[in-house]
């Protein structure tokens, strides 16, 4: 378990791009599931009231981001890394979630060659699948001493 | 420009439509300046256009080729799937990103388009997207 607090420490998200609450269960480097709430004081929530999709993708990154980073980070604490999204490949969108509810991230980690890590990533609401298919991200850690970031942040 | 869809983003991802085909194609136009509400976050301090954002920009402007290619009806469309979406290069405040996006099939109510987000010649993403389409034929209007 994670709290927002601690996902700020491992994502250089931030308000109002940061789409994962808290972090339910979490095996480093492997699988991980997260939440997303969504409530009506959000920037996005003007107009219907729907999560768009392209925002859910960003979530499961987000969730897949913490799963690596959390295990850089349990190898060295002061680790510096970079997340890139990569792609997305196969994923099929059954419905929006709208306000109110509360969305379960899930993502698996499937393969990795190099950099990339491919992630089959899953959305649920209750135990309805609204969402699920596989994501991409790119990760590197960066050289020991290197300053914060690098040019690139997550994505 | 959204107003026949049941869609829904809050911010419009295209600035402007420089050609549409109907049925066939669509080039539209969005300019990435650093006051977007979402570069605040994305990153603090190194303002960087969220890759599933220029996703979004290809959705709508496949969603405004829907548009222009159906000239009557209520039309409902959402995002089926994405397939094959690759992000390859950043996107940062000052660019002119390009959407080209075309029809490629249907089947059904599945709509299927290829996309390409470009910055001057280089390609920052690629994907394939499948909306649904659903159309009302609507009659007089009470």
């Amino acid at each position: 378990m994670m709290e927002n607090r601690e996902i700020q420490s491992i994502l250089p998200h931030r308000y109002p791009f940061l789409l994962v609450d808290r972090i339910l269960e979490i095996e480093p480097g492997k699988k991980g599931i997260g939440i997303k709430c969504l409530t009506g004081g959000e920037w996005f929530s003007q107009g219907h009231g729907a999560y768009p999709p392209a925002l859910l993708l960003e979530s499961l990154a987000q969730v897949g981001g913490i799963v690596l980073g959390s295990k850089a980070r349990k190898e060295n604490p002061q680790s510096q890394f970079i997340g890139l999204f990569a792609g997305v490949s196969d994923f099929q969108f059954q419905r929006c979630p709208v306000l109110g509810e509360m969305i379960t991230l899930k993502v698996e980690a499937t393969q990795s060659l190099a950099s990339l890590y491919r992630f089959s990533a899953e959305a649920f609401v209750g135990a309805e699948k609204i969402a699920g298919g596989q994501i991409l991200l790119s990760f590197m850690q960066s050289p020991a001493g290197a300053p914060g970031r690098g040019p690139a942040g997550k994505k | 420009m959204f107003h026949r869809f049941s869609y829904s983003f809050p911010t419009l991802a295209v600035d402007r439509v420089e050609e549409v085909e109907r049925e066939k194609k669509i080039k539209a136009v969005k300019w990435i300046t650093a006051n977007e509400i979402y570069l605040a976050g994305h990153f603090p301090g190194e303002p960087i256009m969220p890759g599933v954002l220029t996703l979004e920009g290809m959705v709508q402007s496949a969603l405004i080729l829907v548009g222009e290619s159906l000239s009557r009806g209520n039309i409902s469309a959402s995002l089926h799937k994405v397939d094959r979406v690759r992000f390859k290069r950043a996107v940062i405040p000052g660019d002119r990103v390009e959407f080209l996006v075309s029809l490629t099939g249907k089947e059904g109510d599945l709509w299927t388009f290829k996309g390409k987000t470009q910055v001057g010649e280089e390609t920052a993403a690629e994907a394939t997207l499948i909306l649904k389409v659903v159309v009302r034929e609507v009659g007089f209007e009470l």
